[in-house]
């Protein structure tokens, strides 16, 4: 298991998808939403991001469910491997606002 | 989104989807397509400004990604790959690389970006005066027709000979004429000159253009007493009038009197050959507005004002026009054998001719020039780009000759390299040609001997053109040299120098010692050019003028302009002038000429009595001004023979001319006084010599003495002047009080200058500072740039012979020794280059003696101070690499290797 750092647009997309299933589109929205519109990912980014995830295993290709109506529209789901990693990635910052907060550059938890 | 721009969108995307593999556009270009539509859709309900930055960060995003997705997809090195991905490759391996030496890229653009920033500007200024095509419809039926000069040349055509060439249908389907003037624009808080051109109906019709607005003269206004009109040029509407949409209708004041205005010129078309601005066209009806002579002139055979541009009748040749103008000239010589006899008309065509015949050569010679000095600055860029490229192909030709022998073909290998020097050189283009562009601003600011109101110069596409095929010369010329040497050679060779790292063998010294030859010979032909131009400068600074400058200052004015034609009239407001302005606080003395000293001026064809010149019509084109009496006492030109003029010079009496010296010799042997001149066109008008007075300097401080002759201004009525006072103190000091005193006069007096003589004589000199100014920084550049190519070159053979230095050292040779073989090696280097230099400068001044003013073409102090710059700069340039090669602990350099 490698703890190299994830690249956001890696990380944002294991995020939406943690969720539940979504395609492309979605999840930029979801990410967009959710950041407050700091990060949004550009289209050659978020499909090369979604690509090279699947290569890795990190998310598979799922179903689409039956309300959708475009057939073209490719769904993504995390597989455990992406949740692994995700989790692995989120302790890491985890441990770092710990670190921040230790030397005072955050305010400590209510 | 409508659908139609919603098409357009998706269309645009798709094809910048080509970047990407296939493979990925078929499984993701669809998705992709839609996932951007649809934020474009949300940013363009932000507004334009959130759609464009969209369109923006969708570009970089995609190209970013693009390049990423080929390069993951296939390595470089397995030499496959179609073709956009492996260029797209080498130019993203080019950035990576030039990324990592950011001082080295830096210096290469900044480099370029100064030679081809410097061409572009000169493409600039060449191109509006030389090369642009005017923009004229069907310009092949197009002619010039020009009547011969006092001396014999084409020059241009008196108004009563234009109306005879209007008749001749059955050769020209239209004849124009038009004259180049100036005229006192009302302004809401005074008058502003502005340049004006009085046209026939036929001018615009002829060239084949239509007026933006409203329209153009018709045959009514080819006659005087007619209604006033003016055609306002397109550009003076727009910059002038802020493209007023009512300006057609409105009325100006040009020279106190109403102007309608009814027509805005064609967008296109701003004055003469499309290059040079005029502000406003009168008809010929209204040439009252230029006063009486303006309209007088129209039927004098003896005055030659106007320009003839005519259009070929259907079938009608350049030979047939000629043999018609031919008669026509024989006619017009038996019409008035006195004035015409052997004047000749020649018919020009259209592309032989940019301005007027007289002025294109020097023009081309002026452009030619400027464009060699700022080629051969650019040259000296691309000699030093190759040569740091070469040292940066060096350094890499393990790693090349490594992809060589894994199979990567010499081809791509050597196209990487090209592909590295491309990029600098658009990149430095890029940045040329807006720095071009920028300083193209300043050129209105800069004193230029153009005729007319200015130039119209700009950024546009023909620069863009240019900076494009300068980038892609650039780029391949120092990038090709390079690439095929570095290239070349055995892979195992080098693969086995790699651990002694390579020093490219005996052939790329050579290239690069020939390399450092050619920026030493180009500098040393700047530097010696520089030279000469700033001898002549400060030759010509030391130059007398002739009379005292000092504590001058000078008022012009123009009667004319504010609509006083009378002649009496005009002598008592003069005379009231110089009244006032000699009661003024701290004025010594006060005069009037209708010419100062240096500065342009008409001339009048003369008849002297008992003198044959050597050829022509038997009558001389002499320049003269009319001058007040007091005159040459005031601005302090010494009375050599004879007396000056008085108050009982005055119109009615006898006719009296001061001459200059030159004149007395030139025709008199220098016993002038007694001696009578007339206008050719006056028989009985004689003049008698009544003083002799010492040189002024007539047209440029430059010039070789010339004949002058000074009328009484009182037998002129001059209508435009220069009031000249000598102050008792600071000239400058009176310069407003003159101003007012002028206007106190006549309120409606224009001030057509107010200065001090110093500063005109300044003015006289800018010419020639701004052209030495101009050279000197450009060898300065080249200096620096033939500095760093020798530094460059010292510094790397330097560290190719650390080891073999260091040995020499350890063996016990002495530093100073080491140290001057090495700057000897690079001196002969630049010896030879500056040799080549000297006999290229040498050959190239030869044609231009006379030109920098009491300074011999081979002048010793231009060339041999060159010369001993350039070794010094070479010398210097040497010296520091190698000391710091000579001061390393040789322990430390033999155990490093």
């Amino acid at each position: 298991m490698t703890s190299e750092p994830l690249k956001p647009a890696v990380l944002h997309i294991l995020l939406a998808l943690a969720e539940g299933e979504l395609h492309g589109l979605g999840i930029a929205d979801w990410v967009e939403e959710t950041t407050g519109g700091a990060v949004e990912l550009g289209p050659g980014t978020l499909y090369r991001s979604l690509k090279e995830m699947a290569a890795d295993g990190l998310i598979r290709e799922a179903r689409a469910p039956a309300r959708e109506s475009d057939p073209r529209r490719k769904y993504y789901a995390i597989t455990a491997a992406g949740r692994r990693r995700v989790t692995a990635e989120a302790a890491r910052l985890a441990r770092l606002v710990e670190v921040a907060r230790s030397r005072r550059l955050l305010p400590e938890r209510a | 989104m409508g659908a139609r721009s919603q098409r357009v969108h998706s269309a645009i995307f798709r094809l910048l989807l080509r970047l990407y593999p296939s493979a990925f556009r078929a499984a993701y270009g669809d998705e992709m397509t839609s996932y951007f539509l649809s934020r474009l859709a949300r940013a363009r309900g932000r507004g334009r400004l959130s759609a464009s930055r969209e369109w923006l960060r969708g570009l970089l995003d995609v190209a970013r990604t693009a390049l990423a997705e080929r390069r993951s997809v296939r390595r470089w090195e397995s030499g496959g790959g179609s073709a956009l991905t492996s260029l797209l490759q080498d130019i993203g391996y080019a950035a990576r690389r030039l990324g990592r030496t950011p001082l080295f890229a830096l210096f290469a653009v900044s480099i370029l970006a100064l030679g081809i920033g410097l061409n572009a500007a000169v493409f600039g200024v060449v191109d509006a005066l030389l090369l642009r095509p005017a923009p004229f419809a069907d310009a092949s039926s197009i002619v010039h027709v020009y009547q011969d000069s006092d001396d014999g040349e084409p020059s241009s055509t008196s108004f009563p000979t234009y109306r005879e060439m209007a008749q001749l249908n059955e050769v020209f389907a239209g004849v124009a004429a038009n004259t180049q003037s100036g005229a006192a624009l009302e302004t809401g808080d005074g008058s502003r000159q502005v340049a004006v051109e009085y046209a026939t109906a036929s001018y615009l019709p002829v060239l084949g253009l239509r007026p933006h607005l409203g329209r153009w003269f018709d045959a009514a206004h080819d006659h005087v007493g007619s209604e006033l009109v003016a055609v306002v040029s397109h550009r003076t509407w727009r910059t002038q009038f802020g493209g007023d949409p009512d300006m057609v209708g409105r009325t100006v004041r040009l020279n106190n009197q109403s102007v309608t205005v009814i027509g805005v010129g064609p967008t296109e078309f701003n004055g003469e050959a499309g290059s040079l601005l005029t502000d406003f066209w009168l008809s010929i009806s209204s040439t009252p507005v230029g006063g009486p002579y303006q309209v007088a002139n129209l039927d004098r055979e003896e005055d030659h004002w106007y320009l003839v541009k005519a259009r070929l009748a259907p079938g009608v040749g350049l030979g047939a026009a000629q043999a018609a103008m031919d008669a026509l000239a024989l006619r017009r010589a038996e019409l008035f054998p006195e004035l015409n006899r052997g004047r000749a008309i020649t018919v020009f065509a259209h592309d032989a001719v940019r301005f007027h015949p007289a002025f294109d050569g020097p023009l081309r010679l002026a452009g030619v020039g400027l464009f060699t000095v700022s080629g051969l600055v650019l040259l000296l860029a691309c000699a030093n780009l190759a040569n740091l490229l070469l040292v940066r192909g060096l350094a890499r030709r393990p790693e090349l000759a490594v992809r060589l022998a894994l199979g990567a073909g010499r081809g791509r290998v050597a196209r990487l390299l090209l592909v590295e020097a491309l990029l600098l050189s658009v990149t430095g283009a890029v940045a040329g040609v807006a720095l071009g562009a920028w300083s193209l601003r300043f050129f209105p600011a800069l004193p230029l001997p153009i005729p007319g109101g200015g130039l119209d110069v700009g950024f546009d596409h023909r620069m863009v053109v240019f900076g494009a095929v300068l980038a892609l010369l650039t780029g391949t010329l120092f990038g090709a040299l390079p690439a095929l040497r570095v290239t070349r050679g055995n892979v195992a060779d080098s693969l086995r120098d790699e651990g002694r790292g390579a020093t490219g063998g005996r052939g790329v010294r050579l290239l690069r010692g020939g390399l450092v030859a050619v920026q030493v010979t180009v500098s040393m032909v700047l530097v010696v050019a520089a030279g000469l131009l700033a001898r002549g400068l400060s030759n010509t600074e030391r130059v007398s003028p002739g009379f005292d400058a000092d504590r001058l200052a000078v008022v012009a004015t123009n009667l004319g302009q504010a609509g006083i034609t009378d002649a009496l009239e005009s002598d008592v407001v003069a005379a009231q002038i110089l009244e006032r302005a000699a009661t003024l606080p701290g004025v010594e003395s006060v005069a009037l000429t209708t010419r100062l000293p240096v500065s342009g001026g008409g001339s009048t064809t003369q008849v002297v009595d008992g003198y044959e010149p050597v050829a022509g019509t038997g009558a001389v084109e002499l320049d003269f001004a009319a001058v007040s009496a007091g005159y040459f006492e005031t601005v302090g030109i010494p009375l050599k023979a004879g007396r000056t003029f008085s108050a009982e010079d005055r119109a009615g009496g006898p006719r009296v001319v001061i001459v200059n010296e030159t004149a007395a010799r030139l025709f008199w042997g220098g016993d002038a006084i007694g001696g009578r001149l007339r206008a050719q066109s006056v028989p009985d008008g004689w003049r008698e010599v009544i003083g002799v007075v010492g040189d002024a300097r007539v047209s440029s401080l430059g010039e070789a003495p010339t004949p002058f002759i000074y009328y009484a201004a009182a037998q002129s009525a001059p209508a435009a002047f220069n009031i000249v006072v000598r102050s008792a103190g600071d000239p400058a000091a009176l310069i407003a009080p003159l101003r007012a005193a002028v206007r106190e006069v006549r309120p409606t007096l224009p001030i057509v200058r107010a200065t001090t003589l110093e500063a005109h004589l300044g003015d006289a000199l800018a010419g020639p500072r701004l052209g030495a100014a101009l050279m000197g920084s450009f060898s300065l550049l080249a200096l620096l740039l033939a500095g760093l190519g020798i530094y460059a070159v010292v510094a790397h053979s330097v560290e190719q012979r650390r080891r073999e230095l260091g040995i020499r050292c350890a063996l016990g040779a002495a530093r100073p020794r080491l140290i001057a073989t090495v700057v000897g090696h690079t001196l002969l280097v630049v010896a030879f280059g500056a040799a080549t230099g000297l006999l290229l400068a040498a050959f190239a001044t030869r044609g231009l003696e006379g030109m920098f003013y009491g300074v011999g073409a081979l002048d010793p102090l231009a060339f041999g101070g060159a010369a001993l710059l350039l070794l010094a700069t070479g010398g210097a340039a040497a010296l520091i690499p190698a000391r710091r090669a000579a001061a390393a602990d040789p322990v430390d350099v033999l155990r490093d290797s």
